[in-house]
């Protein structure tokens, strides 16, 4: 398969807002490592809206990770697919349940399937070089998935996320419940992954061949995908109740989700449901973030659901209104039946999760057993954009949503920045920490993200194999306990994380923008199981 | 070209350590404007914290940060039949919303949910409730947002006008 770096691709420079003006010194340089691109490939097949794949317990599907043909934004492209679909299956297991994947690969480059979330045996994390060998270009590897619980989850590659992830390598898993009235009801659901692509009038922006492009902010897209498609729309009945799961798979950008306005109930987020459900206006979701969330359409008509941001114009000092349609709800005329709206109204508390918490709440007050500062290093970055940090760094947003230094951005690369976990106690640094606990531990982690770096950014910090709870930030309680495996920190904050270690193994804890990662921001933690007795 | 980045890193601000937090970075200085005598001794300064919120920022649909604040303003001497009211507004002063008086303290504490935007306190006549300030301002603060105001119209890159973006 002609998957690779050939002579012909050029580097081209992602699409930049004309009102601001290039740094002098910057006009024609390029990032220092070779361009790559899928190839054009006549014989590629198209890739298919992905299908949803209804999993009973023992049953076996075959996964495979192939180079597609895709249209997007009016282009044809070359992306990549599992099943050749985009996104991937969205497989449909119950609570408990255990599915072999026969996973193979059809690249030209090897990669792995990483299952984000569950809590499932070490040998099948996908992590290249800690739980399995690479699968090469043409192999396979079989993987066992266990769903111990209810929640949605995703899958996608552990190699190169910045170029794999991005170019359409992704999907859902959705745990159903056991019982029927583990959520309120609702008239129909709608599962929504979220992400966006950097194009121009030719075509994809290359990637970095050696290392990955955009390495100070994550490679954010110019065109908002949802579910894969930039036009995403879905039909609905006038006062149905609509169950979202919305999951972010792009590599850097955090959304914020708007219903047309309506008010949206927070149910649940990675691992669980919320202690309490709680009224929103809006979700903030930042990469491999999920959230579960009930909407009440109460009139016909077209209601946009948008990411509305306030994107920052580093240039002139000022904060814009920035609207992007993620998907279409047509409503029609036709009367929702059930009415469900009266359940919709209430706001549930969860006396399971509050059980499920009791035990863990003596462990609220006390001290961190591990703390760590996020920052970052960098070496021969173009000095004029050494300079134009040194100005602009003198406010950072606690959250960057939008790219707006594209230029300086896509010259940084994963050989010129290297993102930084610290242990606050050891001064350790990423790979070279290496914590080990015990089946049972409760662990207080205290992440702070310093505000006075080289290039301060969020970082959505995900912890594999196992659960955790958002205690605090900034030293605030956190009153909306859920389970998860992945939170933001953001810039200047310091939150403490909970993490049940319930799951042995070697794992790793992270940040999801996937450029950070593949400049090695990234911690490998050890679980041990208790010694059986003889 | 060496010395040159040898220069940038030695310029780099110390790191911070854990603990101090976003209400320390993200913390408004309050600055007297020495008009009112009673107020020339006064030290002040704003904590903002995130609003409490199911994620991992607060945020309001428009994307604009919703933040607890938390004002402390010390030596305010007392002025007879007057009030230290405090008040946000965008830098522009289009918008103008009244926290509400000082307590005895000196403390008072609300929310906003503007990105760049000015506390203000002023002298007031006391239970007064004006919409916008008629005493004089006694402190004034800018959120660290401020500093997003750089290149367009200071410094190197200097080439439109500042009024441009609402600044005098």
């Amino acid at each position: 398969m002609p998957v690779g770096s050939p002579d012909s691709i050029v580097w081209r420079m992602p699409p930049m807002d004309m009102t601001m003006p290039m740094l002098p010194g910057l006009e024609n340089a390029l990032p220092p490592t070779p361009p790559e691109l899928p190839l054009q490939d006549p014989g590629l097949p198209s890739a298919t809206p992905g299908e949803v794949l209804p999993l009973a317990d023992g049953d076996s599907l075959y996964l495979t990770a192939t180079p597609v043909r895709r249209q997007i934004a009016g282009q044809e492209v070359v992306m990549f697919g599992y099943n050749g679909q985009y996104p991937g299956p969205l497989l449909k297991v119950s609570k408990g349940s255990t599915v072999t994947v026969i996973f193979q690969n059809a690249l030209a480059e090897p990669t792995t399937v990483h299952w984000h979330g569950l809590r499932l045996d070490n040998r099948f994390d996908g992590i290249p070089g800690m739980t399995q060998p690479p699968v090469e270009a043409g192999d396979d590897f079989v993987y066992e998935l266990h769903f111990p619980d209810t929640g949605l989850y995703w899958y996608h590659p552990h190699i190169r996320e910045d170029v794999q992830q991005d170019l359409g390598l992704y999907g859902n898993m959705l745990v159903l419940p056991e019982t029927p009235d583990y959520y309120s009801p609702v008239n129909r659901d709608e599962v929504l992954l979220l992400d966006d692509i950097l194009l121009d009038e030719n075509g994809l922006i290359p990637y970095g061949k050696e290392v990955p492009t955009h390495a100070l902010m994550g490679r954010f897209g110019n065109a908002m995908l949802t579910n894969g498609v930039t036009d995403y729309h879905f039909e609905v009945n006038r006062g149905d109740v609509v169950r979202f799961h919305l999951t972010n798979v792009a590599n850097a950008r955090a959304f914020n989700v708007n219903f047309g306005g309506l008010p949206i109930k927070v149910v649940a987020s990675d691992l669980s449901r919320f202690e309490q459900e709680a009224w929103v206006n809006s979700i903030a979701i930042s990469p491999a973030e999920r959230y579960v969330v009930d909407v009440l359409f109460p009139e016909s008509g077209t209601v946009a659901i948008t990411n509305t941001i306030q994107a920052i114009d580093h240039f002139r000092g000022e904060f814009y209104t920035h609207v992007d349609t993620l998907a279409l709800a047509m409503v029609g005329e036709t009367s929702a039946s059930p009415d469900y709206s009266p359940s919709f109204t209430e706001l549930r508390a969860n006396p399971a999760v509050s059980a499920d918490l009791a035990s863990f709440r003596d462990h609220f007050d006390r001290p961190p057993d591990k703390s760590l500062t996020l920052s970052l290093r960098v070496r021969n970055l173009p000095i004029p954009i050494m300079l134009s940090m040194e100005i602009d760094t003198l406010y950072v947003p606690p959250v960057e949503w939008n790219d707006a230094m594209p230029m300086m951005n896509w010259l940084s690369t994963g050989a010129q920045v290297e993102w930084i976990l610290r242990e606050t106690d050891t001064g350790l640094e990423n790979m070279n920490i290496q914590w080990d606990f015990q089946v049972g531990d409760v662990v207080k982690v205290r992440i702070f993200n310093d505000p006075r770096s080289f290039h301060p950014m969020q970082h959505p910090i995900h912890f594999h194999g196992q659960r955790f709870l958002v205690l605090e930030t900034d030293g605030l309680r956190n009153q909306h306990l859920v389970w998860k495996d992945t939170a933001t920190v953001p810039v200047g904050s310091t939150v403490d994380f909970l993490v049940d270690m319930s799951n042995p193994g070697d794992w790793m804890a992270h940040c999801h923008i996937a450029e950070h990662l593949q400049s090695g921001m990234m911690l490998g933690f050890s679980v041990k199981a208790p010694p059986v007795n003889r | 070209m060496i010395s040159v980045v040898y220069l940038i890193l030695l310029a780099l601000p110390s790191p911070m350590q854990p603990g101090e937090c976003t209400d320390d970075y993200y913390a408004i200085d309050l600055i007297p404007t020495r008009r009112v005598p009673a107020a020339r001794q006064a030290q002040g300064s704003v904590r903002l914290t995130f609003v409490p919120s199911p994620f991992g920022v607060a945020v309001d649909p428009n994307g604009s940060y919703r933040y607890n604040l938390d004002v402390q303003v010390n030596r305010l001497g007392p002025v007879p039949g007057h009030e230290y009211t405090v008040w946000l507004s965008t830098p522009n002063l289009k918008e103008v919303v009244r926290l509400g008086p000082l307590s005895r303290e000196g403390h008072i504490a609300g929310s906003v949910s503007w990105n760049k935007f000015l506390v203000i306190i002023t002298l007031e006549p006391e239970g007064s409730a004006p919409v916008r300030w008629t005493g004089p301002v006694v402190m004034r603060g800018l959120s660290r947002s401020g500093l997003l105001h750089t290149m367009a119209g200071h410094g190197p890159f200097e080439q439109e006008p500042c009024t441009v973006y609402g600044y005098y």
